[in-house]
């Protein structure tokens, strides 16, 4: 099997004051191509900081992490930003569009950092957007959009370089229930299509709506899975 | 990724109009400064340079302040000996003058008689314009005939029936009737000269019928072709500190104080185009001061940007093409200003307006330096930002 994420015994620790906070320790997880993982825990339980080192925003104190069968613990900033760029879609709670866009532009700003022509950029960005149905709003600007609407460009946006991970922090946090389905709908129509999806979030109801649940609590992941 | 930078540069730049436009403000002024002095001075020094040469940067002027002891030197014949001795003299013009009263009718003026040669208005550029300039054969017959300056002509002729027409001039004892021949184009004064108030007649009348001295107050020396005016100059003032020292003689020449007049306007315009430089550098720093404010307040964005894949190296390029955009930006404005400004000033003093293309390259590839120097700091901050930290920032 393809395995897109592997985490051997991270561990990663910050010194606040005078005491070091373990915010992960001794974590090992694997994740198949095709999967759709959940990881759920309290705040302060240390998700964000799997998602960081996932995402390749952070790397580990401890231990080592693949990304693609990359080892991203000896890379530098520009090395991260092209795997981020490459392999990663980050999907936010608070979406996170570029406000003086409109949501064809959000959607082609990866594609600027990987270097592709215009012509291709702009029609892999409409058809991005026409995936998440959107194809008609394409010269709005974000605060033209409705929650949904935004969270729909911004999940555009994390397809649009056809990553190895669509990762989301808490999508529907910021939505009311019936959108906060609609968007979860989506990310299951996106996984059957073969993407990689792993969200990360506190809620209950969305963990249980993952094929695969991991549960982390103080830096742990709970029940010893892999 | 660099027409993208330019485009995100002037989005932002609009974004923000007000705050542009007064961060714009100090590279403006200061841009336009150095444009229109640099402008400026060239213009003035090719006006000032054009009016010496009308006075003709060919000639010298000798004038002598003789003492008791050389008094003798000063005669017709120096001119015959000055050609012998100093190389590059094509002709030497002696002129005798004084202050004579005249008179046509009820009119009286007292004004300055030169006695010159026939030859000394093409020497000075000095044109004709009616009537003719005396001829060598009426000098040699010591002809009392009168050629008048432009002004005192309508003064003694205000219904501009001159040529042809007779005046008195006074001597010590009773008067002699002269006949006008020639009336003078209007001609600026220069250094050495006033041209419009003045009367000419030959240098032997003069001479020999107004004053009977020998001594010759002033010669206009022309330089030949092809010799420096300057050389020729100094080389008559070292052959006459030998002949009688150095506090009997004036030797001035126009290309001379040509050379003083533009080496001071250069020097002064570059020294003005420094000060206004110095703006630069405020309007330079003023622009690394809203770089930052506009980091900072960006920081969001930027966290952002490298979520999605960019390097440090783009993010730097991003802030560094904002800084360079906007100062070039002021830059043109500048430029835009300085010309206008120049323009107009040249049109009220009646400069002739050059452009000068060297100030827009100064000008235009100083604001970019600057755009580039104080823009690096901020892009590179903008670089160095945590990617997570930065996200988070609200």
């Amino acid at each position: 099997m393809d395995e897109v994420i592997r985490m051997d015994h991270i561990s990663r620790y910050f010194v606040v004051g005078d005491s070091v906070v373990k915010a992960l320790d001794n974590v090992s997880l694997s994740v198949e191509r095709g999967e759709f993982l959940g990881i759920m825990g309290p705040s302060g339980s240390g998700k964000s900081t799997m998602m960081n080192l996932i995402g390749c925003l952070d790397t580990p104190t401890d231990g080592h992490i693949l990304i693609g069968g990359e080892d991203t613990g000896s890379l530098s900033e520009s090395e991260l930003a092209y795997i981020r760029n490459r392999r990663i879609g980050f999907v936010f709670q608070q979406f996170n569009l570029l406000g003086r866009l409109n949501a064809l532009d959000n959607v082609i700003t990866p594609l600027l950092y990987s270097g592709m022509g215009v012509g291709e950029r702009r029609e892999r960005a409409m058809h991005a957007l026409e995936r998440v149905g959107l194809a008609e709003r394409m010269k709005h600007r974000p605060n033209e959009l409705s929650g949904g609407q935004k969270q729909r460009v911004a999940i555009a946006r994390a397809i649009v370089t056809e990553p190895d991970i669509i990762l989301a922090d808490e999508p529907t946090g910021a939505l009311d229930t019936h959108t906060g389905n609609q968007i979860m709908d989506l990310f299951r129509s996106l996984h059957q299509e073969g993407n990689t999806i792993v969200i990360v979030t506190h809620n209950d109801e969305i963990g249980r709506a993952c094929p695969r649940l991991v549960k982390i609590r103080d830096g742990r992941i709970e029940g010893g899975e892999d | 990724m660099f027409f993208e930078n330019i485009k995100l540069a002037f989005k932002s730049m609009l974004a923000n109009k007000m705050r542009s436009i007064l961060s714009l403000l100090g590279i403006v002024i200061g841009v336009g400064s150095v444009v229109a002095i640099l402008t400026l001075g060239a213009s003035a020094a090719g006006s000032i340079t054009a009016s010496l040469e009308s006075g003709g940067i060919d000639t010298i002027s000798l004038t002598a302040t003789p003492t008791a002891k050389n008094y003798d030197t000063f005669d017709e014949r120096l001119g015959q000996r000055l050609m012998e001795n100093v190389e590059g003299i094509e002709a030497v013009i002696g002129i005798s003058s004084s202050r004579i009263r005249i008179r046509n009718g009820k009119i009286i003026k007292t004004n300055n008689v030169y006695g010159v040669s026939s030859d000394y208005h093409t020497i000075n550029n000095y044109n004709v314009a009616e009537g003719s300039w005396f001829t060598s054969d009426q000098n040699i017959q010591r002809s009392q005939v009168v050629v008048l300056g432009s002004s005192i002509a309508k003064s003694l002729f205000p219904d501009g029936d001159a040529v042809g027409s007779s005046i008195s001039l006074f001597r010590s004892q009773g008067s002699k009737s002269f006949t006008v021949i020639g009336v003078m184009e209007k001609k600026d004064s220069s250094f050495t000269a006033s041209y419009n108030d003045s009367l000419y007649i030959p240098y032997n009348t003069f001479t020999q019928r107004i004053q009977n001295v020998s001594y010759v107050g002033n010669y206009v020396i022309k330089v030949a072709d092809g010799y420096n005016a300057v050389t020729v100059s100094d080389n008559i003032s070292a052959f006459l500190n030998r002949l009688v020292g150095s506090d009997s003689f004036f030797v001035f020449s126009q290309a001379n104080l040509s050379e003083i007049a533009s080496s001071i306007t250069g020097t002064f315009g570059t020294f003005l185009a420094a000060i206004a430089g110095i703006s630069l550098l405020v309007g330079g720093i003023g622009i690394m001061n809203i770089m930052l404010v506009s980091v900072a307040e960006r920081t969001k964005e930027i966290g952002i940007r490298k979520a999605l894949g960019a390097s440090p190296k783009v993010i730097r390029g991003q802030f560094i093409t904002e800084a360079i955009v906007l100062t070039m930006v002021g830059g043109l404005v500048g430029i835009a200003l300085g010309s206008g400004i120049s323009f107009l000033v040249c049109r009220l003093v009646d400069w002739s307006f050059s452009i000068s293309i060297k100030s827009y390259v100064i000008s235009v590839g100083f604001s970019t330096f600057i755009g580039l120097f104080f823009g690096w700091y901020p892009a590179k901050k903008a670089a160095m930002l945590d990617p997570i930290e930065a996200l988070n920032y609200e």
